[in-house]
């Protein structure tokens, strides 16, 4: 886990760089003083009360709906998606 | 009320004109695609519908004041079997397989969808030029961006080719472009309409946003979206909001501005006269006019581009080609992930997520990621305290008047820093409407959290006094 990752594969975009641009406003970021240093969100907590979570339950989608989700597949065989191969590291 | 909706509904249920009639004018005004304002037409469906309404009406039966009018959607929201693009190259051949809450309750109204409109790919943008369909021309002047990112909803309406459009507002993005098109437009608070089947980009502040040509459309439209979705955990139970209420405009006593956003250079000097002049007619109201001290916009700006791109590289990171969306095949999995999201991502959207992921990586979460949601913490402490002083705040849309198509494309920092007036009121998940009035790109007007219907008071008040 040592491995530094640099932002192109973070991204997983090839030959991404760090934009002049995006810097200028972190560096804005870096010499801000905010007047509190709780970074725990206290003033907008949009967090649901444990007695408001929906109900756990499986919805089946409707036949539209799962005949839109394959037609979105890029490559579809048999009715499984295909792949070009599968990471091997 | 001068309502655009109120007038159809009574030219429809008189029979002076009928649906398919009137939904066909407004398909061939679009069709002709002169502002670059449609991504795709949902003509068979809407015409079927309209048959639907017309039927209804010869058989005397009674519609609802939403049947039959034609509105826009940013083609960033669901509809399920409708192209959803997010104007990127990426999804260009994407169809929805199921519908956005917002959406299905106007279409649970009667209203018929008539248009997917362009609009910045992802919502990244503010001038609705980083899309693969073309830049969005101004209603005003076509030589000038149509603002963004919800710029094709804020022209359709503008040029009365959609009766209002459905925007979607992260930083400003309903705001800015009805301020730059003259039309009203409303960034509810957080969490008051459903985010269910909006495409995501920055999900803290997310907002679904009505566009028309009146505060009264504003307000039936608002009032049709809100309510709890269990589909999006962040919403809340909000009551309806009265036409009476918003009428009765003696209530609010005390209007608060921001010195700081009027004495910057940044400023154009036509925007800070004509606001000024605005705040002297308040006063001639008697309303008492408090000038409030607030954040400097490089800071807003910074906090806000900051959380957004961290929460866009992580909403972005499913869009890799293997379940839906264009894929460029290359020697395994990940090679095809790189290559398809380096290819059919904007250079915009591709700044925006290593953004992202530069602020989440180890080392820079600290100083820049953690720091920013502390700095949204004192925004919002700020605000809070403003609101225990005044009713309501009132600001300039943007700095300045609407730039050249080309020009923003050039500058990605000067196109954020245009941001300056409405990503603080993002960031503190406040209800803001643009009213096309004060100045060359309108006003905003922001009222404490869940307090929408001041603002449309407010509104309706301004009407009458600027």
């Amino acid at each position: 886990m040592s491995k530094i990752m640099t932002v192109d594969v973070l991204s997983s975009i090839k030959g991404a760089q760090p934009s002049e641009a995006v810097n200028k406003l972190f560096d804005v970021i870096k010499n801000a003083q905010p007047t509190n240093n709780n970074s725990f969100n206290n003033n907008h907590n949009n967090a649901v009360s444990l007695n408001d979570l929906r109900e756990d339950v499986v919805i089946e989608s409707t036949t539209l709906e799962k005949q839109i989700i394959k037609e979105n597949f890029p490559k579809e065989k048999n009715g499984y998606l295909v792949v070009s191969k599968i990471i091997e590291e | 009320m001068d309502s655009q909706i109120r007038k159809i509904h009574q030219q429809l249920v008189s029979k002076q004109i009928s649906c398919v009639d009137l939904i066909q004018e407004k398909l061939n005004l679009l069709k002709k695609n002169s502002y670059n304002s449609v991504n795709s037409l949902l003509d068979n469906t809407a015409l079927e519908a309209a048959i639907k309404v017309d039927t209804k009406i010869a058989n005397n039966e009674t519609i609802g004041l939403l049947e039959g009018i034609p509105f826009g959607i940013k083609d960033v929201y669901m509809v399920q079997g409708t192209y959803t693009t997010a104007s990127s190259d990426l999804l260009k051949n994407y169809k929805s397989a199921y519908t956005a809450t917002a959406i299905q309750k106007l279409l649970d109204a009667g209203a018929i969808p008539i248009v997917k409109e362009n609009c910045d790919s992802f919502g990244h943008g503010s001038s609705s030029e980083n899309t693969i369909f073309g830049a969005v021309k101004n209603a005003n002047n076509p030589n000038l961006v149509g603002g963004g990112s919800s710029g094709g909803s804020a022209v359709n309406v503008a040029k009365d080719y959609t009766v209002f459009s459905i925007g979607g507002d992260t930083g400003g993005s309903v705001r800015q472009p009805a301020g730059y098109n003259s039309v009203y437009g409303l960034k509810p608070t957080y969490g008051r309409i459903s985010r269910y089947g909006l495409m995501a980009y920055a999900s803290s502040t997310d907002c679904v946003g009505p566009i028309a040509k009146s505060v009264e459309d504003i307000r039936i439209v608002l009032n049709v979206m809100s309510g709890k979705d269990i589909k999006d955990q962040t919403t809340y139970a909000s009551s309806e909001i009265s036409e009476e209420n918003i009428l009765n405009t003696n209530t609010i006593k005390t209007v608060g501005y921001f010195k700081n956003f009027i004495e910057s250079d940044a400023i154009n000097t036509q925007i800070k006269s004509d606001f000024l002049a605005a705040i002297e007619k308040i006063k001639a109201k008697c309303i008492e006019v408090k000038v409030l001290d607030f954040f400097e916009s490089d800071t807003l700006v910074s906090t806000y581009y900051t959380l957004a791109m961290a929460e866009t590289a992580s909403n972005l990171s499913r869009l890799d080609g293997s379940n839906y969306g264009d894929r460029v095949d290359n020697k395994n999995l990940k090679e095809s992930y790189a290559i398809t999201r380096s290819e059919k991502f904007s250079e915009e959207t591709k700044r925006r997520i290593v953004g992202g992921n530069q602020v989440l990586s180890q080392g820079f979460s600290d100083e820049i990621y953690l720091k920013g949601l502390a700095l949204r913490d004192s925004i919002s402490e700020n605000f809070e305290k403003d609101f225990e002083e005044v009713d309501i705040i009132i600001s300039p849309v943007t700095p300045n008047t609407p730039p050249k198509i080309g020009d923003s494309l050039k500058d990605p920092l000067a196109m954020y820093l245009s941001d300056a007036y409405t990503v603080g009121f993002s960031l503190g998940q406040l209800p803001t409407l643009t009213v096309p009035q004060g100045t060359k790109t309108g006003l905003q007007i922001t009222a404490a959290k869940n307090n929408d219907e001041l603002v449309l008071k407010f509104a309706n008040f301004l009407k009458d006094t600027i």
